[in-house]
């Protein structure tokens, strides 16, 4: 059996490399099909890698505070997308509630982020690329962040002037390579250059979210500039250690339910929760677009078919000779799935390569991390392989049924 | 025992009123070692005695045993296994397949089998050597001419070692010198002790054969064994009576033969085919032309 079918696997090459451009459209389906699913999945798993590569970075024991009803203007949704990158969004985090997390047990430190509406004007003129984030002397220990150059915003400097640019702001912003001591303006008032961040390992999601883009000032001048009017996206507080994270947690929800008298409008995220939020997303996305490309791969299986069908019926002479001369109704049934099968493999190898190019593309143009797992390619590999052997069993029964004789007398 | 033997088979096709009788209770007995000629005009029901003895087919009613074993009702995989193992065909348009190169065309029976690659190839290759094509192992069919096609045809008919072999007018699409050499080859192959079943039109190849089968309508009407070397008798008749110059000349010419067959009434009575067959041949059949058989 096994030399019969290294015999059809060959046959099959012949006749997909004798037809090529109709085998070409044929699978095409299966091309797009596997391509879009591998594609997809490796975005939504490179997105979640980088997301728990952040917060693996920032410590097992890193609580986030959320606001969970926000008032985005301008949007009606209010997910984590809107929330990383608007602007005009009102949450219910307040300063109070930062000092009562600072002031609780089992917190080491809180700082918070604090996106504000700002006009920024430096070296190189207007800087719109990243956020100006309000946020406190912690930040730097609580992300497990290291600076490039200089020092982050000190304890005691909470309400002066003073900034940390993340590496690619400063880069932007400024012709020198290390901008330390300069002055830049936002919204008029002059602003001094403490400190360059190192690269943060980003999350992808926003480039205005991007931590590398971010000009840091303190909280509190953040609230002058703005009038107050600045919110609190966020309050990372640390753990004292990392046994106790749960107890902190429900220690933090019962403060701040008692701060914003019993209304729980806010969200306490251990950090395996802040991922859960994300993937949540992200896993609704995948699974949608996978299905719509298990439909591509379903059009495409058919057209395996229908091309595999006509094929039976201009080879009906051939089918008849090889029976002739002793093959088995087995035999030319293998042959025809096996050609099938060739095709639709070849079909899912084409899309894998071309999802690599695609993955390069990306990395290369956008900020996006996509990441293929050889699990991703097995499976693609084989429901091509499945597609194939399904759907050429239609086709591959009608040629192993033909009578010999009315085959034979088929020209 | 013999090799192949035909009880009272019949092949009916059709349903109702448009049925036919394409074998009309054949008897045959034939031994191993014969070298038969099947003759008769078209629709004699050559083909189907072919078909239902290759086990293309399967017999409406009697018996047909293969080498002892009642093969009449078999399933057609097994048929298809004892294709494989015992018969060997050989087909009056070659029927190589287009795609494959001639080495390959001939060791498919082998793969069929389950020998592996190299081995089939060398055994094919062998078979080559032995038909005296050898050199044109990597051509494709196409690149052949009609007389070594046919010669890679007999080759893949034989690469199983077959019992039987049999060829539906393997030199029809042949000139005469090609004709010649399928015909040398093939008696060649019934000397090494196969038996060889094979239709013609030719009487002229009768010569090559041990014994001659006249089908008409369906029934074997007069069976004849003949010497090696000589034109059967009663294809002689029909051979210097008329001209053969076409196909359509050849068939009237057996139809004429048939009319000069010993105990059959020379007048159709049954089957307006016959009837027809019969105009046809009329006003040939009194010409004076001889035979031309050599180019």
């Amino acid at each position: 059996m096994r030399s019969i079918t290294s015999g059809h696997v060959k046959a099959g090459l012949d006749s997909v490399r004798g037809a090529k451009w109709r085998n070409f459209w044929t699978i095409l389906g299966v091309i797009i099909g596997v391509t879009s699913v591998i594609t997809v999945v490796g975005i939504g798993e490179g997105i979640k890698q980088q997301i728990t590569g952040q917060i693996s970075q920032m410590g097992q024991d890193l609580i986030t505070v959320r606001p969970s009803s926000l008032k985005a203007t301008g949007s009606d949704s209010n997910n984590n997308l809107t929330l990383l990158s608007g602007l005009n969004v009102t949450g219910s985090l307040q300063k109070d509630d930062l000092d009562t997390i600072s002031k609780l047990s089992g917190v080491s430190s809180a700082s918070p982020l604090s996106a504000v509406s700002t006009n920024v004007v430096a070296d190189t003129g207007k800087y719109s690329g990243g956020l100006t984030i309000g946020t406190g002397a912690d930040l730097p220990s609580l992300l497990n962040q290291s600076l490039a150059y200089g020092a982050f915003i000190g304890a005691d400097e909470t309400d002066s002037n003073v900034a940390v640019l993340g590496k690619n702001a400063a880069a932007h912003m400024f012709k020198e390579d290390i901008p330390l001591g300069s002055t830049f303006k936002i919204n008029g008032q002059e602003f001094l250059v403490r400190g360059i961040f190192n690269n943060f390992p980003a999350t992808p999601l926003s480039e205005q979210a991007d931590f590398n883009n971010a000009i840091f000032i303190p909280y509190n001048v953040a609230q002058s500039l703005t009038k107050n009017t600045a919110f609190i996206y966020e309050i990372l507080a640390k753990s004292s250690s990392s046994s106790n994270v749960d107890k902190t947690t429900k220690n933090i929800s019962a403060a701040l339910l008692k701060n914003h008298g019993g209304q729980k409008d806010f969200a306490v995220l251990k950090p395996n929760e802040n991922v859960a939020v994300s993937s949540g997303v992200l896993n609704l996305l995948t699974t949608l677009i996978t299905g719509v490309a298990a439909i591509s791969l379903l059009v495409g299986g058919i057209g395996i078919m229908n091309v595999m069908l006509v094929s039976v019926t201009e080879r009906m002479h051939e089918i008849g000779i090889r029976k002739a001369i002793g093959a088995t109704n087995r035999q030319i049934m293998s042959q025809f799935i096996i050609e099938s099968s060739v095709l639709s493999v070849s079909g899912g190898a084409i899309g894998i390569a071309l999802a690599y190019s695609i993955d390069g593309l990306l990395r290369l143009f956008t900020n996006l991390r996509p990441v293929i797992s050889w699990q991703v390619v097995a499976t693609a590999t084989i429901v091509s392989l499945v597609i194939g052997i399904v759907f050429g069993t239609l086709p591959a029964v009608k040629a192993a049924r033909k009578d010999p004789i009315d085959a034979l007398r088929s020209s | 025992m013999a090799l192949i033997e035909l009880n009272d088979t019949s092949k009916l096709f059709g349903f109702g009123d448009a049925t036919t009788l394409a074998l009309d209770d054949a008897n045959l007995v034939i031994e191993r070692g014969e070298f038969v000629a099947v003759m008769g005009p078209s629709g004699s029901g050559k083909s189907t005695l072919m078909n239902i003895i290759g086990l293309l087919d399967r017999p409406s009613h009697g018996v047909f045993k293969l080498d002892g074993k009642n093969v009449s009702k078999l399933r057609p995989n097994r048929a298809a296994r004892v294709r494989r193992d015992t018969i060997g065909f050989i087909f009056q348009s070659f029927n190589l397949l287009p795609r494959l190169t001639v080495l390959e065309n001939v060791a498919l029976p082998l793969a069929y089998k389950g020998v592996s690659l190299s081995k089939r190839l060398k055994m094919a290759s062998n078979m080559l050597e032995r038909v005296g094509i050898q050199d044109r192992e990597y051509y494709l069919p196409n690149q052949l001419s009609g007389g070594q096609a046919q010669c890679a045809a007999i080759a893949r008919a034989l690469v199983n070692d077959p019992k039987l072999i049999i060829a539906d007018e393997p030199t029809g699409n042949l000139d005469s010198a090609a004709s010649r050499l399928v015909m040398e080859l093939l008696s060649e192959v019934h000397k090494m002790g196969n038996t060889i079943l094979f239709v013609t039109h030719n009487p002229e190849l009768t010569r090559y054969a041990t014994r001659v089968v006249y089908m008409h309508d369906g029934a074997i009407i007069h069976d004849e064994k003949t010497a090696l070397g000589q034109v059967a008798s009663t294809a002689k008749r029909a051979l210097y009576r008329l001209p053969v110059t076409t196909e359509e000349d050849d068939l009237a010419g057996v139809s004429a033969l048939m009319r000069a067959l010993p105990g059959k009434p020379a007048v159709p009575t049954r089957k307006s085919t016959r009837k027809k067959a019969a105009k046809t041949a009329g006003p040939k059949g009194t010409s004076t032309r001889v035979k031309r058989i050599k180019k």
